[in-house]
């Protein structure tokens, strides 16, 4: 662990105090506070909507606070635009590249700079001064290549380098491991603290615990846009930082399984491989079985394969080796049979629901070409509004009329018309892939309470969350994948939460070792 | 009907007549597309263009007026575009259909109104050289007996790739139709560039029109762009979005402009319509990837909406 | 937060209508208002110069004949662009479907046929269709499979289109008809001729054929699978892919079918109005089509009305120009504002949206729009 740099008079280098901010329908920030001090690598933890970006992105002046003051150096500042913020010594490396790809890395590094001999483009003088800048952190990057032939790593690192050519003095950046493999994370860590020992203050956020507890000097964790707390990273651990993050005690309040049935395979993936949106290999040789009355819980941290596992199931991508079959039928494409898959996606606002159309439409958009939406040829309007009106009533939709947009809806109904379009051709599987993201508490109970519902009704269910606790309180057996692989299937009846907190980093060999103790 | 010396000199000088007014418009092009703004409406600021150039011919002799005011009236038309596609955020083509059929609207009834009974010819651009010049072999005829703007609409390409490639003011109109959001990130004014990449579009379609009617006519005429807002709009595809490069697809449309006129007054044996087609099925063969890979500015067409990444 | 807005009453067609037609009614009254501010200033009456129009539109017999000749091809064009909006596509290439169309139907109908003359007639106009639909094949594979925009595409094709049958009249092609004065294919026979609906004007079955053709499409995309799939399409396609539906093969067949009513709108301008192909024979009515059915919000009933509406104003634009000594192509600036004004009050109810796409590459351009909700 490094040591604190000696701080002058200056305590902080940078102070966000009291900041409070709401989106329309979310209060995404609640008087947080936030406190950077000169060198060192400040986390920033929390779940997805806890409110880091939006945090990040008012010190970056991409929004204004509603509330609350930023301290630079002790000196209160408004930051009323990325311009004012760089000018601050304030440089951000975002979740995703802002980076141009027709453009050549010199271009994409000096875009925004304004010139020293306006007009003139001055690339001759940016060049030696970025040649001299990757050669001090030894990161091989040639400025004259165009950034679409740069490997993923490299535009992460060419990010980085941006904010190194504006002299920033805190670097925010957000989630930028996540393009790099393990090996690489280890030479990113050195050039982290080689930037730390020049004096750089870095805000770290992730939600990888182990990075976050490797790299930095003190972690401050978001829950639902409130500071939870700020904590000194040589004095914490993983499981107090889960709990914070997460906010429950595990809790072991189980439902009860009705008697066993007999266990028949619905899910099979068999070897599955395939490849991900940036053809880096997503799922290696995974095989997992889900079986009749059983909800098998798909646990892990996000990106290590989970969607591309959905959507080898759905037919929705093709694998590259092994197979996927559901009651023994091999899926190869997309199918709309109801009666043998529901899929839940994880993003129901882009893909799970058409949003300006109508409640009964949604609820009907893989079987309004069959009887009796359709009766030779015509669709029949009044069969729909039945169809709506019966699914309404059975999942408990509130929605004043069946033939409102659906996008009138709130999050938590809008969910409920998804589950209750997947679930009303009775499927032998039910595939939901973080179905309660983004919802109120009754939401998420109601959400809960449907899928135990199926399973004690005999539907295979596969349940994917990065949410642990609901992972573990929901599953009738937990399955955790970690780059691809299913690292190891667990009972969840009185699992124990290190251990799978274990496998979802990927540790295999310390839980056998724990295993065989 | 033999392919001579006197043949090719004149289709040459045919060609360097005709592609002038479609170089102009093509650069302004060009910047509208970078920004990331589809404008089919050239069509419109080019005829607007060429109605006030001729006004301002003929009501105060100055070619520089002339100039200006088609410069102004295509600038307005870039504005307004520039107004509903960018703040309004209004899908572009319709945006630009209007100002067409506002253009073809507007200029017509002034034309009736202006012009009408006017029987001369207004004052035309000069020949910047001199008339000994016009009589050197190959050279004269082709390049010398062509008017000042013809001159600018060689030399102005050369300026517009500079500006583009070589200023940082241009590395910027490049990035924002690319990946707006990042522009936006690094500091710049996303809505700033849209607008000035629109309104160059609208001056130099202006300036088109008034190297139409100023280079040899003298004269307005209702519709008189005839669709040379829209080719140029090809010339942009297999021009790469490349002011020389566009330029040069333009000088290759002028000449198959050329060529068809040849055919259509000595009834050559093929169709005059073919060489008008050229340059149509060109851009279609560029798009559908069979000639080399083309992708223009990736947000062409899109609306900037800042509040979504 | 979000509260739902509409009643649960079910909504009848009319007022589906009422609803979508706010916001272009407005923009049409703000049009004519700005226009009589112009005519004003030219030193008219505008109550007088509209006055005019309307009584040279719809005052006579022969105005309305007129008026209803002017609307057809612009009621079937603004079908055409309107099917394409339903299923996310931007048909720019309506002029060209137009003289795919009207040289097919030129071409059958010039065919005897041992058949009754009804039968030779439709024939006739399913050749019309299918020309369009058959321009539109090439725009339709790029987009669909390739993921080339297809504004740029039919843009291009309509150039190809209009030399093309340029070439067809004159001599010596195909339908040049020999000794006649200028480039033109011969007269069609009696039995490929939209009958004529009252006599001794032009006013051809065309407008029957427009208003029918509506109706049908209203209830096709409102009543069949294939209209659900289109409108699941145009909305989103990436939730259509993963309902299951085959994305590609929809967008294929819906610009197919918005080109066969822009080859419809040809065909009857020949079958019904001129009896013979022409050289350059159409003015441009695919861009008008386009700001027909931007007028109607894409609603297949309101294009009827959209279509009328510049009907109106072609034809009463030269009574009007001879009454009151307002140039006709006063008409023709009405109708681009009132364009402008719909897309200028944009962001109130309907909305153009623009999707990404991920799934396609060299895309120039890609547009959508949703009609009212």
């Amino acid at each position: 662990m490094k040591t604190l740099k000696d701080t002058n008079s200056i305590e902080y280098t940078m102070e966000m105090v009291g900041i409070t901010k709401t989106f329309p329908g979310v209060l995404a920030n609640d008087d947080v506070t936030l406190r950077v001090k000169p060198g060192e690598v400040h986390g920033l933890l929390g779940e997805n909507g806890a409110g880091k970006s939006t945090l990040m992105n008012i010190l970056y002046g991409l929004h204004q606070q509603d509330d609350g003051d930023i301290f630079i150096n002790g000196r209160k500042t408004r930051i009323t635009s990325p311009r004012v913020a760089v000018d601050h010594g304030i440089g951000m490396v975002h979740q995703h590249f802002m980076l141009i790809d027709n453009l050549t890395v010199l271009e994409n590094i000096v875009l925004g700079i304004p010139p020293e001999h306006p007009p003139f483009l001055d690339l001759n003088s940016a060049r030696t001064r970025f040649k001299k800048i990757t050669e001090e952190y030894q990161i091989p990057i040639n400025p004259s290549t165009p950034v679409w032939q740069l490997p993923v790593g490299d535009k992460q690192w060419l990010e980085i380098l941006k904010q190194l050519f504006r002299q920033a003095k805190l670097l925010i950046l957000d989630e930028p491991t996540a393009v790099f493999a393990p090996s690489q994370v280890e030479q990113f860590f050195i050039k982290l603290r080689q930037l730390t020992e020049e004096g750089c203050a870095i805000i770290f956020i992730s939600h990888k615990l182990d990075e976050v507890l490797e790299i930095t000097d003190r972690i401050t964790v978001l829950r639902d846009g409130k500071l939870i707390g700020t904590v000194t990273t040589n004095q914490t651990n993983s499981t107090e930082l889960a709990q914070m993050m997460v906010g429950r005690e595990v809790s072991h309040d189980r439902k009860p399984r009705p008697p066993s049935v007999e266990k028949k395979e619905v899910l099979v993936a068999d070897n599955l491989c395939c490849m991900d949106d940036r053809n880096v290999p997503a799922l290696r040789n995974l095989n997992l079985t889900v079986h009749t009355g059983e909800i098998v819980g798909l646990a892990g941290v996000d990106g290590n394969g989970q969607k591309e596992l959905a959507e080898c199931i759905a037919g929705l991508r093709q694998p590259t080796g092994g197979k996927v079959s559901i009651q023994g039928k091999p899926i190869t494409h997309v199918t709309r049979d109801t009666s043998l898959l529901g899929y839940i996606p994880q993003d129901r606002h882009t893909i799970g629901l058409i949003e300006p159309f109508t409640v009964e439409e949604n609820l009907v958009l893989k079987t309004f070409d069959t009887d009796p939406l359709t009766r030779r040829g015509i669709i029949r309007w009044r069969s729909i509004q039945n169809n709506a009106d019966k699914l309404i009533d059975e999942f408990n939709v509130k929605t004043p009329s069946s033939r409102i947009p659906v996008r009138n809806l709130s999050g938590g109904n809008q969910q409920k018309v998804v589950i209750a379009r997947e679930l009303s051709g009775k499927p032998a599987l039910l595939v939901a892939s973080h179905a309660t993201r983004g919802l109120d508490l009754g939401a998420v109970e109601s959400v809960h309470n449907i899928l135990l519902h199926e399973r004690n009704q005999g539907t295979a269910v596969l349940f994917v969350s990065a949410e642990l606790s609901e992972v573990m309180a929901l599953s009738d057996r937990i399955a955790v994948i970690f780059n691809g692989e299913i690292m190891g299937i667990l009972d969840a009846e009185g699992a124990d939460i290190n251990l799978i907190g274990e496998l979802m980093l990927g540790h295999r060999e310390t839980v056998l070792n724990t295993m065989q103790n | 009907m033999e392919i001579n010396l006197a043949f090719i000199t004149n289709w040459l000088a045919t060609t360097l007549r005709l592609s002038a007014p479609l170089i102009l418009v093509g650069i302004g092009g060009v910047y509208s597309e970078r920004v990331g703004i589809f404008n089919i409406g050239m069509e419109g600021m080019m005829l607007a263009g060429a109605l006030a150039a001729v006004a301002g011919s003929y009501f105060t002799g100055s070619l520089i007026v002339a100039t200006l005011w088609a410069m102004a009236a295509g600038g307005i038309l870039g504005v307004l575009h520039a107004y509903l596609t960018v703040s309004r955020r209004a899908n572009q083509i319709v945006s630009g259909a209007a100002i067409n059929f506002l253009a073809l609207g507007a200029t017509n009834m002034l034309y009736a109104r202006l012009f009408r009974t006017v029987r001369s010819r207004v004052a035309l651009y000069p020949i910047p050289v001199p008339e000994s010049w016009q009589s050197i072999p190959f050279l004269g005829p082709i390049l010398f007996s062509q008017s000042l703007i013809v001159w600018i609409a060689l030399l102005l390409p050369f300026l517009g790739a500079w500006a583009l490639y070589r200023t940082s003011w241009g590395l910027n109109i490049r990035a924002v139709g690319e990946y707006p959001h990042a522009v936006a990130t690094a500091g710049l004014s996303v809505l700033r560039l849209k607008y000035t990449g629109v309104i160059i579009s609208g001056i130099f379609a202006g300036l088109g029109g008034a190297a139409l009617v100023l280079s040899e006519l003298g004269y307005f005429a209702p519709g008189i762009t005839a669709g040379r807002g829209f080719i140029v709009l090809a010339a942009l595809v297999v021009g790469r979005w490349n002011p020389i490069l566009v330029a040069a697809a333009c000088l290759l449309f002028g000449a198959a402009d050329g060529l068809q006129l040849w055919f259509q007054t000595f009834k050559s044996a093929i169709p005059y319509q073919f060489p008008l087609m050229v340059p149509y099925l060109l851009t279609i063969l560029a798009l559908a990837g069979l000639v080399g890979r083309v992708s223009g500015p990736k947000t062409v067409g899109k609306s900037y909406n800042p509040e979504n990444i | 937060m979000n509260k739902p807005k509409l009643s649960s009453i079910r909504i009848p067609l009319l007022g589906e209508l009422i609803l979508s037609g706010g916001r272009p009614v407005i923009a049409i009254f703000l049009a004519l208002f700005v226009s009589a501010i112009i005519i004003y200033f030219l030193g008219v009456n505008p109550i007088a110069a509209y006055t005019s129009l309307l009584k040279g539109a719809v005052g006579s017999i022969p105005g309305m004949a007129n008026t209803c000749v002017r609307a057809s091809p612009l009621l079937l064009g603004g079908i055409a662009v309107a099917i394409g909006f339903k299923g996310g596509l931007l048909n720019v290439g309506v002029d060209g479907q137009l003289y795919a169309g009207a040289a097919a139907s030129t071409v059958v109908g010039l065919i005897s046929m041992p058949v009754p003359p009804w039968l030779h007639l439709i024939i006739t106009i399913l050749a019309g269709f299918l020309g369009g639909a058959l321009w539109a094949l090439i725009p339709a594979y790029l987009r669909a499979y390739r993921g080339v925009s297809e504004v740029v595409v039919t843009l291009m094709l309509n150039y190809v289109a209009i030399y093309f049958v340029s070439w067809l009249v004159h001599e010596p092609a195909l339908l040049f008809e020999e000794g006649a004065s200028f480039p033109q294919s011969p007269l069609i026979l009696p039995s490929a001729q939209l009958p004529i609906l009252i006599g001794r004007t032009s006013l051809h079955s065309g407008i029957i054929l427009g208003v029918v053709m509506a109706f049908l499409m209203y209830l096709l995309i409102r009543f069949t699978p294939f209209g659900f799939r289109t409108r699941m399409v145009g909305e989103n396609p990436e939730a259509s892919r993963y309902a299951g539906i085959n994305v590609k093969a929809q967008t294929m067949m819906v610009l197919m079918v918005s080109g066969g009513f822009g080859g419809l709108a040809g065909a009857i301008e020949i079958l019904g109005l001129k009896h013979r192909l022409f050289d350059m024979f159409s003015g441009g009515v695919g861009y008008e089509a386009i700001a027909v059915a931007l007028l109607a919000n894409a609603n297949l009933i309101g294009v009827i009305i959209a279509a009328f509406f510049f009907g109106v104003l072609k034809a009463g634009a030269s009574k009007m120009q001879i009454v009151v000594g307002i140039e006709a192509s006063m008409s023709l600036i009405i109708q681009a504002l009132a364009v402008i004004f719909v897309i200028a009050l944009g962001l109130g109810g309907s909305r153009m949206k623009k999707r990404r796409r991920r799934s396609q590459k060299n895309i120039t351009i890609t547009e959508t729009i949703e009609d009212g909700d």
